[in-house]
């Protein structure tokens, strides 16, 4: 008699729908047979699986998860591709949800600024959409997110919406205008890092940040001069994940598993090995 | 405390039809001149009792080369855990009960791997004394005496072995009790302790591992690691060979109808250049020089990871696997241990 099932027996769920947004990215509506994705929190992630192509980790990414999911994903390789030719009612199969999300605990009644650099909206919107679910739970908050060139803004109608509430204060810049003008914010060009400089963040504040692996380095400085404590910035790490689990040691972090610890670490925890932030092109 | 007993030699082929009379016995076979394999054998004279590292270490049999995980046909999936099949490991080393210990403690760990557990949990594991050759350090890790892992140990007391039954599966075992085990007396525990004794004295690469995890990272920079990488070919032979290498990959192989396929595992290696990619093409170990301190940090520092666990038992496996003559741990530590030394004799100066 078996003892164990194998964790990787994914659970079965149906495309509902598949929005185009910017660029290459698609936002995915994604059903579930049973209740077993309901418990998901932000910044944890899921293994999407596309039987013969491979899996992914795609970030959950709204705030509240019941019997579906939302998905936005980036086309750059073979299972992200697989997913876009899929069509409204295709299979495909997930696992998880995996890791430990943004620290929501952690976060109750305390001033949060929340940054994303280009997918990296991706969980950040299911924090955003987390906290004003709850917003009498915290304080100041503020939004930042940047993007290489403004065609590249994601969830425009959302911040738009998110523009005209008071009780958030949200930052959007891109390197370029390419394409469409940004929402009407005060600073359209600039980088993430020039809106952190902006912005009213001082040491009470908690960051929670997710984007390309060569942004954290420079907004982790940027975050230390605005004198935010090395425990008060939690960062949401990419790897090349392969099972999920603590075991195929893919997502080793400065002796940790990403996928099972992580993704989402502050900075004080990382020990600041050299492979953890810094990452070079090759 | 274990229960203990002894057997002579000369019934060495009643134990071994014990052994078969749980499952099938698998044993160190001689393959060549110089290598060993873990194998099934059908009688004691296939075994190769001499063998100190096979080729592979003893993990293969739980955490196979490759295997298949899942299968799907349509939306079906199907799990492929498989099922228990009892099987006996006999001749297992300390060094390698030690590793075992580390991958038992890998794959039970967050969610469970079932297809490690189902085969593990199914094994009788037999352990085996040995004497050192000239890359065994298992004594500097700390690994070599049984601690775990086991369910029987022998060791080879001259005439006889003296046994020792660590779990209910090995106790089991010896329920009856066969008339070719005897009871043991003072002269036999003597013997015991002075084998033990006398092969702690046969260790000629030793070096002090208490203070690893300071070396390592006071270390950090020291012209060594630059040296070797640039030796290093990134064959990633290290770590297949490795008994506590544990990373894998997984892929989809789909047949040709293009409605099913399977899901499959494999040993891939933190040597490899793709190893630490991500999407964008980034890279957190891009060179060779990272991906060997990651990989000697992992083995000797611990990292302080969540097991704790500095993941080498001194088996001396990739010493001598190395195409670049890089794996040379003792040498490497030793080297680093130096630095440290003249470091602290120039601040005194
Ligand atoms: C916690 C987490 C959350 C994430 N959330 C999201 C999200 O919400 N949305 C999203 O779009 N993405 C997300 N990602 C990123 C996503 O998992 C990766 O981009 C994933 O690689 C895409 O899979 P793919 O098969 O399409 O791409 P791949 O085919 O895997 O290609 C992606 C990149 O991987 C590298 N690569 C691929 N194969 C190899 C190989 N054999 N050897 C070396 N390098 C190789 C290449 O650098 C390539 O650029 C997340 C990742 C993590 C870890
Ligand atoms: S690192 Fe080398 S010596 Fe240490 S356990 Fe692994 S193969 Fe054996
Ligand atoms: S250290 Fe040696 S065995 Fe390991 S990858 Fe480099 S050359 Fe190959
Ligand atoms: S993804 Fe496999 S160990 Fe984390």
């Amino acid at each position: 008699m078996k003892a164990l099932n194998s964790g990787f027996v994914p659970i079965k769920g149906t495309l509902r729908s598949i929005v185009p947004m910017a660029q290459d990215n698609y936002l995915f509506q994604i059903s579930v047979e049973d209740g077993s994705l309901s418990g998901c929190q932000p910044g944890q992630f899921i293994m999407l699986w596309i039987p013969g192509v491979g899996e992914a980790a795609i970030s959950v990414c709204s705030g509240q998860v019941d019997g579906t999911l939302e998905l936005c994903v980036r086309k750059v390789g073979r299972v992200t591709s697989a997913l876009f030719q899929l069509e409204e009612g295709s299979f495909v199969g997930l696992r998880g949800p995996f890791g430990h999300g943004f620290p929501l605990d952690e976060y109750k009644g305390k001033d949060l600024c929340l940054i994303a650099g280009g997918l990296g909206v991706a969980p950040i919107r299911s924090l955003w959409q987390y906290v004003l679910a709850h917003r009498e739970n915290y304080g100041k908050i503020i939004l930042i997110y940047g993007m290489r060139h403004s065609i590249d803004l994601l969830f425009r109608q959302e911040l738009r919406v998110l523009l005209r509430r008071h009780d958030i204060d949200v930052y959007i810049a891109a390197e370029e205008i390419v394409g469409p003008d940004l929402p009407p914010v005060p600073e359209q060009l600039g980088r993430v890092t020039d809106m952190i400089k902006l912005a009213p963040i001082d040491q009470n504040f908690q960051v929670a940040v997710c984007g390309p692996p060569v942004m954290y380095q420079y907004v982790i400085e940027e975050l230390l001069a605005k004198n935010v404590r090395q425990s008060d910035i939690w960062l949401s790490l990419e790897r090349h994940m392969k099972c999920g689990m603590g075991k195929c040691g893919h997502c080793f972090v400065g002796g940790k598993f990403a996928c099972q610890e992580g993704p989402v670490f502050s900075l004080l925890e990382l020990n600041l090995l050299p492979e953890v932030i810094e990452c070079h092109r090759k | 405390m274990d229960i203990c007993y002894k057997f002579s030699k000369e019934s060495f082929l009643d134990f071994f039809k014990l052994m078969q009379s749980f499952g099938q016995v698998h044993a160190p076979v001689r393959v060549s001149e110089q290598s060993f394999s873990f194998r099934p054998v059908e009688k004691p004279e296939q075994i190769a009792f001499e063998a100190l590292r096979t080729i592979l270490p003893p993990k293969k049999m739980f955490f196979p080369q490759r295997e298949t995980l899942i299968s799907y046909s349509g939306k079906e999936v199907k799990d492929h855990t498989p099922e228990p099949l009892a099987q006996v490991l006999f001749g297992v080393h300390p060094c390698d009960l030690a590793g075992l210990g580390i991958m038992d403690n890998i794959f039970s760990a967050g969610p469970p791997d079932s297809h490690y557990l189902a085969r593990r949990q199914a094994t009788l594991v037999v352990g085996l004394s040995c004497m050192p050759d000239k890359h065994c350090f298992c004594n500097s890790m700390g690994t070599d005496f049984p601690h775990s892992a086991y369910d029987i140990f022998l060791t080879d007391i001259g005439e006889d072995y003296y046994l020792q039954i660590a779990t209910t599966l090995g106790e089991k075992l010896f329920d009856p009790k066969p008339d070719f085990i005897k009871t043991i007396d003072d002269q036999d525990n003597q013997s015991y302790k002075d084998f033990w004794t006398n092969r702690d004295k046969a260790f000629t690469s030793n070096f002090k591992s208490d203070n690893l995890k300071q070396i390592f990272d006071l270390e950090k920079d020291n012209p060594v690691w630059e040296e070797l990488g640039k030796r290093c070919l990134s064959c990633g032979n290290c770590t297949p060979v490795c008994p506590t290498c544990y990373c894998f990959d997984v892929i989809d192989v789909a047949s040709l109808d293009g409605n099913s396929g399977s899901r499959e595992r494999e040993w891939d290696s933190c040597q490899f250049t793709g190893f630490a990619k991500v999407s964008g093409d980034f890279n957190f170990r891009p060179g060779p020089v990272d991906r060997l301190k990651f990989w000697y940090r992992h083995k000797l520092h611990g990292f302080d990871d969540s097991y704790g666990l500095k993941t080498c038992v001194g088996c001396g496996r990739c010493t001598v696997s190395c195409p670049a003559d890089i794996d040379d741990i003792v040498g490497v530590v030793l080297r680093l241990q130096a630095s440290q030394n003249e470091s602290k004799k120039d601040e005194s100066a």
